[in-house]
Parts: structure tokens; C-alpha cells; sequence
């Protein structure tokens, strides 16, 4: 079943647009990496899905519920941390929790200062005389301390030093193998290939993948490098239709093999190879590559 | 109602009440004590002139003519700009807290995050706005209370005529609120709700004001919510000013319900 449903939303700022007819469905249980460079709208997508902004058209559901009309009810088994996080500053750690307890009519004070204690954090401090990074920490302990059943995290990372992502990105394995579901928006493709088992990505508004890692990784094929002896000629030969080159000359080979390994090497039987390399792309140059192929697309 | 967004805005709104109110017991005090002593030595003087009848006129909002008296000068501590400006103030703090200050703090995110309504959230503001309302006007009537133990107690109001005042008073308070209210939800910076919000009450105040010199601005003078806070007729006579009451809290209701809807159904988030 799917515990988040978008379908074909679209949500515009006047002209500007913020997301275009984007479709998308997490299943429970899973850690989900929503990727995309600044601008590209993943926290138009959270706002329209917690229910701030009402979807120019198209719909978003959670849990099987309308996001805009039944955000009270969605948002009962809900945590949230914004990507851009504040907090009113004479609040403290122990006053939030207990104010936010309140608000949802359930105790936090133990699981919170649980989670301070995992975060490192002094919930006497109040919010005027934190950091950035603690402030996020205690933005992470909020959404966090209620055990939700769907975690929506804007780049929760985006303020935590390495130890601290982490201390989060344990504490989100262990939720997710408890049968919670956590949607992770990020830029860093790193971060998501580390932590999350499905992804999708945004840009300019618009969906360009949505799938699982292993798919994603199996549909971008390998990274293929060929050094020819030098004293070959394969100045007349032709790249086969399954190995698309970004450097072609006398001495090497680079692109990418698209289908099964074999038919690389059955090409190069007999060829006069020098060195070969073949390898799966890293998140990173995989994301890079599709967006450079959406960006030709769209030219 | 929802205990937690109303502790919340009860520790966010009491130390602004707290100290507007400390401030209207000294200011209210101060009138209530000096004004009834300048009437008793300027006003058979004084008021002869055109003039200066044309001022007390225009403060209070009628005709003095058969009202030279106590009663008038202690109206005069119930329609004082001073007084006024502080109680609206409390009024533009209060209910352009949210969403505009919530929105233009950045706090919104966090809050809507909750699982709250809407409804709720402003259901919840609302309420602590008027009790913090009532505190400001409790305070007023405290320090006219404390003010007027300097004057003779012939000359010291009853308290049942104060009673109408400060109903009439929290009435304009409510319309004041409901404007507030309004251009809040309309808005995403506190500061410009802020400053619209003063300049629109200026210019009634004025209105209402000028009116009492300039014929032109008398079929207009309606539109001032001060038309209908009329303290020395209470003071006098002791009658509830009913269609008065009517007028403000339909007016501030109506404003507040069509902010309430605003708010219902706007986006909102960070910007």
C-alpha cells in the first residue's frame, strides 16, 4: 500500500512555478530520498503534502487522505522538520517538548530527552542562545520523539556535523526497521545512496526518477574505460550501438555500456586492448548524467 | 480547543500585556486624578471659548453644551489619545500575531506541522487575545479607580457608569481586533500589517476628530469606530449604549470572521 500519493500535482507561485504535474507513491516501510538541486522543488512538494500550500491541480494524499482538506488528521501520525527551521527563541528544549506534547495530547518529555542524550543536546538552552546545528538537533528530537508513522524531513543534514548525520542516519535505519516510513529530502546524493532504499528525484519542478536504487543503478548501466595499444589502429573502427562514448580516440575510450557486460566483451575479442575498466556509476556522476540528458532534452 | 497552542500563545502574549498594561494603570491613573482637578479650575473659563469647546467636542465625540461638568473631564480619561493608543496597540500586538508573525518569523512551518486545524489555531488565538484584552481593560479601570481616590468621592464615578464605559471600550477594542485580524491574515510581514494597521486608525482617529471642525467630513464620520465610543453619555446618564455595542462588535466580528476565512483557506508557510 502506499502511505504517500501524488498524483500529477502541480503547484505554481503566479507565473513561477513550483512543481509540475508530479507524480509519485511511497510505500510504507521504506527510507525515501527525495533528491534535487536548490530551487528544484522538494519543499514545495512537502508544503503541498503537510497541507501549507493547496495544489494548483492534481492531488496529494496520505495515508489515503486529502493533504489540503484533511491535513489536521493526516498530520496526527506526522513528524515534520522544515528545511529551513525555526523556532519561537524563548523556548527551551524541555518547554518545546512539553508544548508540542501538549499540542499533541501526548507526554514527550522521556522519549525527548532520550533523543537529547542520542543527539548530544542540552534541552536547557534556549533557542536565542543555540547554534544552527543545535537548533536542527532540537528540531530533530521534535519530529522524532513522537515515534510518527511517516517521518517528512526537509535536509534535515543540512546543519549537523558528520557525527551527528550520523547518530540521524542510525536513529532513521531503526525506524524504518520498525515498520515506520521516512521521507528524506535532500541535494546530496551521497547521503541519500547511503541511507535510503527507494529514491526520486526533482528538477525544475518536474519528476526525472523515481524508482529503487538497485533499478536506478541497473537502468544507467556501467562506466566503461578502454586503453588501446599505442601502437594499434582503431582509428577505423566503430563504437558499437551499446557503448555510448564521451571520449573517443587512438588511445582510450570512455562513455557508458548500456545491457549485460558480455557483449562488451565479445566486442573486444581480438581487439587490441590494452586495459579495460567497467564499473557501476556512483550515485552522484549517475544523477549528474541524468540531469546533463533532461537538460539536452530540454534544449 | 487545543491546551497547548493556548498555553503557547499565553506565554508569547503576556509579557506585552503585562507591561501595556502596567503603563495604562500609571497612564489612566495620572488622567483620572489630574483632568477632574483642571476641570474644576478651568472649565467655566476656559470652555467659553469656541475653540477650545470645539477640542473637548471633538475629543469626546458629542455635544458638551449641557455636560460641563465632572462627568466630562472623567470622560475625557476614557477617550484620551494616550489611553487609546495603548489599548490599540495592545490590540494590533495581539492579533497580528498570527499568521502574519508567525509567517514572518519563520515559526509558521513548525506550527502548521502540528496536528492542528486551522480553525484551532485561530480559535485558540483568539480566545487568549480577549482574555489579555479584558486584562488591558482591567488595568485601565484599576488605574482610574487608583486615579480618582485624589478627587472628592462626590466627584468620583460610579462604578456601574464606569462599568458601560469599559464595555463600550472593549467593544472598540474588538473592532479594532477584528481589522487587525483581517489585514493579518492578509499579510506576510507583521511590520507592513503593522504600519498599515496605524496608519488606517490614525486617519479614523483623525476623522472623527476633524469632523467636529470641517462640515464635510460629517456624513463620513460614521466610518470612525471612535463615532461609537461616547464615554460622557454613560458617564451622565448611566444608559447602556446599545446600538452602539451593536455596531462595534458587528463590525469586529464580521472582520474577524472574514480573517478567519482568509486564514482558512490562504497558503502558509515560510517565505
Amino acid at each position: 500500500m502506499s502511505l504517500i500519493q501524488l498524483e500529477n500535482l502541480t503547484r505554481r507561485y503566479g507565473r513561477r512555478r513550483g512543481v509540475e504535474r508530479v507524480s509519485l507513491s511511497v510505500p510504507e516501510e521504506v527510507l525515501f530520498g527525495f533528491l534535487g538541486p536548490n530551487g528544484a522543488g522538494k519543499t514545495t512538494t512537502i508544503r503541498v503534502m503537510l497541507g501549507f500550500l493547496r495544489p494548483t491541480s492534481g492531488a496529494a494524499r496520505i495515508f489515503g487522505r486529502d493533504c489540503w482538506r484533511e491535513s489536521k488528521a493526516i498530520k496526527r501520525d506526522v513528524g515534520y522538520l522544515p528545511g529551513d527551521l525555526r523556532l519561537p527563541a524563548w523556548m527551551n528544549g524541555t518547554q518545546a517538548l512539553s508544548i508540542f506534547g501538549s499540542v499533541r495530547g501526548r507526554d514527550l518529555s522521556r522519549s525527548g530527552t532520550e533523543l537529547a542524550g542520542r543527539f548530544d543536546l542540552d534541552l536547557d538552552v534556549k533557542v536565542r542562545d543555540m547554534s544552527r546545528g543545535m537548533r536542527q538537533k532540537l528540531g530533530l528530537i521534535l519530529a522524532l520523539a513522537q515515534s510518527p508513522c511517516l517521518l517528512v524531513l526537509d535536509e534535515p543534514t543540512s546543519s549537523l556535523d558528520p557525527l551527528m548525520q550520523q547518530v540521524l542516519h542510525d536513529s532513521l535505519r531503526q525506524l524504518a526497521a520498525a515498520g515506520h516510513t521516512v521521507f528524506f529530502s535532500s541535494h546530496s546524493l551521497s547521503e541519500v545512496e547511503q541511507l535510503c532504499d527507494r529514491v526520486a528525484s526533482v528538477r525544475n519542478g518536474e519528476l526525472v526518477a523515481n524508482e529503487s536504487l538497485a533499478t536506478l543503478r541497473e537502468r544507467s548501466g556501467h562506466d566503461v574505460t578502454i586503453w588501446w595499444k599505442t601502437d594499434s589502429q582503431v582509428r577505423g573502427l566503430a563504437p558499437p550501438e551499446f557503448l555510448k562514448l564521451t571520449r573517443c580516440d587512438d588511445a582510450v575510450w570512455q562513455g557508458t555500456l548500456q545491457g549485460p557486460v558480455q557483449r562488451l566483451v565479445d566486442f573486444l575479442a581480438g581487439k587490441p586492448v590494452e586495459d579495460l575498466s567497467i564499473g557501476r556509476p556512483d550515485l552522484e556522476s549517475l544523477f549528474r548524467r541524468f540531469y546533463e540528458q533532461e537538460q539536452g532534452g530540454h534544449r | 480547543m487545543n491546551r497547548g497552542l493556548l498555553l503557547r500563545a499565553f506565554r508569547e502574549m503576556w509579557p506585552a500585556t503585562l507591561l501595556l498594561g502596567l503603563v495604562l494603570v500609571g497612564v489612566e491613573a495620572a488622567l483620572a486624578f489630574v483632568l477632574p482637578k483642571f476641570g474644576g479650575q478651568m472649565s467655566q473659563s476656559w470652555l467659553q471659548l469656541d475653540f477650545a469647546r470645539g477640542i473637548m467636542q471633538a475629543m469626546l465625540g458629542t455635544q458638551i453644551a449641557e455636560r460641563i461638568g465632572p462627568q466630562m473631564f472623567q470622560a475625557m480619561a476614557w477617550v484620551h489619545p494616550v489611553p487609546l493608543a495603548l489599548i490599540w496597540a495592545h490590540a494590533i500586538v495581539s492579533c497580528t500575531r498570527v499568521p502574519a508573525g508567525e509567517v514572518d518569523r519563520g515559526t509558521v512551518d513548525v506550527l502548521l506541522g502540528l496536528p492542528v486545524s486551522r480553525g484551532e489555531v485561530f480559535f485558540s488565538e483568539t480566545i487568549v487575545w480577549l482574555i489579555c484584552g479584558a486584562a488591558i481593560h482591567a488595568a485601565a479601570l484599576a488605574g482610574n479607580l487608583l486615579g480618582g481616590l485624589g478627587a472628592p468621592s462626590a466627584e468620583r464615578p460610579e462604578l456601574a457608569r464606569l462599568g458601560i464605559v469599559l464595555v463600550n471600550l472593549f467593544c472598540l477594542y474588538a473592532a479594532v481586533g477584528g481589522l487587525a485580524w483581517l489585514v493579518s491574515s492578509m499579510s506576510d510581514r507583521r511590520g507592513r500589517a503593522m504600519t498599515a494597521l496605524f496608519v488606517v486608525l490614525l486617519a479614523l482617529f483623525l476623522l472623527n476628530y476633524l469632523a467636529q471642525f470641517w462640515q464635510p467630513l460629517e456624513k463620513f464620520v460614521f466610518l470612525s469606530p471612535l463615532h461609537y465610543h461616547r464615554p460622557v453619555n454613560a458617564l451622565t446618564s448611566g444608559a447602556w449604549p446599545w446600538k452602539d455595542l451593536a455596531v462595534l462588535l458587528g463590525v469586529g466580528g464580521a472582520l474577524w470572521l472574514l480573517a478567519g476565512a482568509v486564514f482558512a483557506r490562504r497558503d502558509l508557510c515560510t517565505v
